[in-house]
């Protein structure tokens, strides 16, 4: 799920920043070193959409960096245990499929997969029901539920199941054709 | 996760920071990405490549461009109205919102903490949520 949340974060600054671009400089250091980060706790930031505050810098003894506490809103995406969301298919091989989520990663092991869906091998991997009526390949459209989440130092990595009520293909590649 | 109690969306267990948290449903996600990527081109030139965005911010706006129910805002502010005056937790109104479930049974399925709280009980409550989800397919359709 994406959330709007307000961090907070002390930012170093050299003093060769200082002048009247200061706030400037300060925002667009938060934009460059923020965006794009993961954090276990917080998830992805995905873009920084405001600055709320910028406390009173304190300079450092003997480097001259000052540390500035800057207060900021942005549009985080965090995934939760239990959480039901829609994914696209990236890849497909006889453990089970691999779908992306926004900058999130889901794996979805053939354990979780409905039982009436075989893995057909071939140029296009794919898992199909035995009547042929539900393909995922890649590029699939599936809604699935997060079961399972692993934290990494810059990634989260999760763990999701198609097999309960309401879950699976929303639209597969080759029906739309 | 750390010793903190297990999160658990199903039950609202996503912990006090983002339970208080503002939500985004993926159409108000798309919005807000869009207009930050125009702002971005416009201001960037070519030869600086701090302009670039973000592998992350690029891949949500693929996902939330792909997965947004509602394309125009208006309709996007209502659904928020709508679904708000249900007594929804943040949580809960954003699935509800970027899922956009059926039937009432597909609502309970996907966001289970509707039936706890006290807020769609008794016989009523699938008739309640009948008629929200209602509501909501009605400005899809007026879109």
């Amino acid at each position: 799920m994406f959330f709007h949340i307000v961090l907070e974060r002390n930012m170093q600054l050299h003093p060769r920043h200082f002048g009247p671009h200061l706030r400037d400089k300060l925002v667009s250091k938060l934009i460059k070193d923020v965006e794009g980060t993961c954090s276990g706790r917080h998830g992805f930031v995905v873009a920084i959409t405001g600055v709320e505050d910028i406390g009173k810098g304190l300079i450092r003894e003997g480097t001259g960096y000052v540390t500035f506490p800057v207060k900021y809103q942005c549009v985080v995406f965090r995934p939760f245990k239990g959480e039901i969301l829609e994914a696209v298919v990236t890849m497909v091989n006889k453990m089970g499929f691999f779908a992306e989520a926004g900058p999130v990663q889901i794996f979805v092991s053939n354990h979780l997969i409905p039982d009436d869906m075989e893995f057909q091998s071939g140029d296009v991997p794919n898992y199909t029901t035995s009547d042929g009526s539900v393909k995922i390949q890649k590029e699939s459209e599936v809604r699935l539920k997060i079961i399972g989440t692993r934290v990494d130092a810059t990634e989260i990595f999760c763990i999701g199941t198609i097999k309960d009520d309401f879950l699976g293909v929303i639209s597969d590649p080759g029906a739309a054709v | 996760m750390s010793g903190e109690e297990e999160e658990n969306a199903a039950e609202l267990k996503i912990g006090e920071e983002f339970l208080k948290a503002k939500c985004l449903m993926n159409c108000e996600v798309a919005i807000i990405l869009e207009h930050k990527y125009e702002q971005i081109q416009q201001h960037s030139s070519e030869s600086d490549p701090s302009s670039q965005v973000s592998q992350v911010f690029e891949k949500s706006l693929q996902y939330v461009k792909r997965f947004s129910r509602y394309k125009n805002p208006d309709a996007v502010r209502q659904v928020r109205e709508t679904l708000s005056r249900y007594g929804l937790a943040e949580f809960e109104l954003c699935t509800l919102g970027n899922l956009c479930p059926d039937t009432s049974g597909e609502a309970t399925a996907l966001v289970p903490s509707l039936k706890s709280g006290g807020r769609f009980v008794g016989d009523a409550r699938d008739e309640k949520i009948e008629k929200m989800l209602n509501d909501l397919s009605l400005i899809k359709k007026f879109e």
